[in-house]
């Protein structure tokens, strides 16, 4: 009997740590749970930023016989694209500064005898160059599936190109577009098919900018002058 | 007797299933039709290679990359082998010149190319004695049925059956690089159904319509480019 008591206090007692462990357990799961939701949440809300990456080949062509300045300014570098939703909340950061200097870096020292790369557009007498050269990102589209109901992810870019002389002055100055698409695949991500749509248009930019900077007729112009000197 | 009747419902089951699937299987088939158009000789040594690449101009579709390099692959194995050279591999090598927006697009335009000194240089390093265009794609047409999937805590399936019709369409285009000039036109075009019957799981039986493309339109190029 006195063993059956002792017994049970002892069933009570653990019958009520097991509870109050129990709703311990239970305030942390939710406590997890809540701070797991507002992460998720916070986390699908949140933009997401696609810093594009790739590589280019080199132009396979002639180099003109010139020192080619080139200034990377602020509406190239830092340029970053905003995708909105359809809400209008920020829903894409496209970053593509950093690619499209790879991009340049690659293309002019093919298609010059020397490129500089100038910190400001005042360095470019000191530096000896023949002209300088200064690309900037007019206007950048995306073109998701979703919005489009295409099978593939677009980007469509309009660049302004600048070429001036050491002293600033004008040589020419133009508009080019490049456009670059990658087909959707159910295996991949959205921040995938934006950047090899993104590395797809700056291709077609280089591919087109090294074959047609010749025959821009401000540049061809002022190559026929300067070589004739 | 419960037992019993479970194991007769099973083997309805099964019976049923077996010979769906064995009457799509019947079905689920693929027709293709090669058509050859030749404009002059052709033949391809040890030492010369073929590239294929996909035409990417249209703005409507753009020829695949997996089906350009299933033809390649396709060509490089079995007897008479064929040397071809991957498409993406040619087109880094010979930038900008083959990109979607600067490649040639009549043989002609392949003459003005090859008067490009590094162009003539890249072309003789891989030894390329034949471009193939390919331009095509596969499309997906009548689409009939449905099938409604459901879970619940005691497990969950599906019911119901769906089908489509698969439509592959794609031509070679055959460009001789020694004279620059078209050399033929080989075209091939495959048309299969699927199914997709569903009782408790999906059980798809797709026609190989892209892949039959894909076979005979290699098996064809082979033969043309050794000028048999």
């Amino acid at each position: 009997m006195s063993n059956c008591t002792v017994t049970g206090k002892h069933a009570a007692t653990t019958i009520h740590g097991l509870k109050g462990n129990r709703d311990l357990q239970s305030g942390i799961l939710k406590r997890v749970l809540t701070s797991v939701l507002i992460l998720l949440c916070l986390a699908s809300c949140a933009a997401r930023t696609v810093n594009v990456e790739g590589s280019y080949p080199r132009p396979n062509i002639p180099a003109i016989p010139l020192v080619l300045g080139v200034y990377y300014g602020e509406g190239l570098t830092d340029f970053v694209y905003t995708e909105l939703s359809d809400r209008g909340e920020e829903e894409y950061l496209v970053a593509s500064g950093d690619t499209h200097q790879v991009l340049f870096n690659t293309v002019l020292p093919a298609m010059f005898e020397r490129v500089v790369v100038l910190d400001s557009m005042e360095e470019a007498a000191a530096r000896g160059v023949d002209a300088v050269f200064v690309p900037r990102i007019n206007e950048f589209q995306l073109g998701m599936p979703q919005k489009t109901r295409l099978d593939s992810y677009e980007v469509w870019v309009r660049y302004n190109m600048r070429l001036t002389s050491a002293d600033g002055s004008y040589i020419a100055d133009w508009v080019m577009t490049a456009y670059g698409k990658a087909t959707a695949s159910s295996f991949s991500t959205a921040e995938r098919g934006i950047n090899d749509a993104a590395v797809a248009a700056l291709r077609d930019l280089a591919s087109n900018f090294s074959l047609g900077f010749t025959g821009v007729p401000d540049v061809r112009d002022w190559l026929q002058h300067r070589m004739s000197q | 007797m419960i037992i019993k009747a479970q194991h007769s419902m099973l083997s309805a089951w099964l019976r049923t299933m077996i010979s769906l699937g064995l009457l799509a299987l019947l079905q689920a088939c693929t027709t293709t039709t090669i058509d050859e158009f030749r404009q002059g000789a052709t033949g391809i040594t040890a030492d010369d290679s073929v590239v294929i690449l996909g035409r990417r101009q249209g703005a409507a579709y753009e020829t695949r990359a997996q089906f350009v390099e299933c033809v390649g692959e396709r060509m490089a194995r079995g007897s008479n082998a064929i040397n071809v050279v991957p498409e993406q591999q040619f087109i880094d090598a010979m930038f900008p010149w083959f990109e979607p927006r600067t490649a040639p697009l009549r043989s002609e335009d392949l003459q003005q190319l090859m008067a490009q000194p590094l162009v003539k240089e890249i072309m003789t390093e891989f030894g390329v004695r034949y471009i193939v265009w390919l331009d095509g794609q596969t499309e997906t047409t009548s689409r009939m049925g449905s099938i409604s999937c459901a879970v619940g805590p005691g497990g969950g399936g599906c019911f119901g059956f769906g089908s489509w019709e698969d439509d592959s369409s794609f031509e070679a285009r055959v460009w001789d690089v020694s004279s620059a000039t078209a050399v033929g036109t080989i075209s091939a075009d495959a048309t299969g159904q699927s199914y997709m019957p569903a009782v408790f799981v999906p059980i798809p039986l797709i026609a190989r319509v892209e892949a039959n493309a894909c076979s005979s339109l290699a098996d064809q190029l082979k033969q043309f480019v050794q000028g048999g």
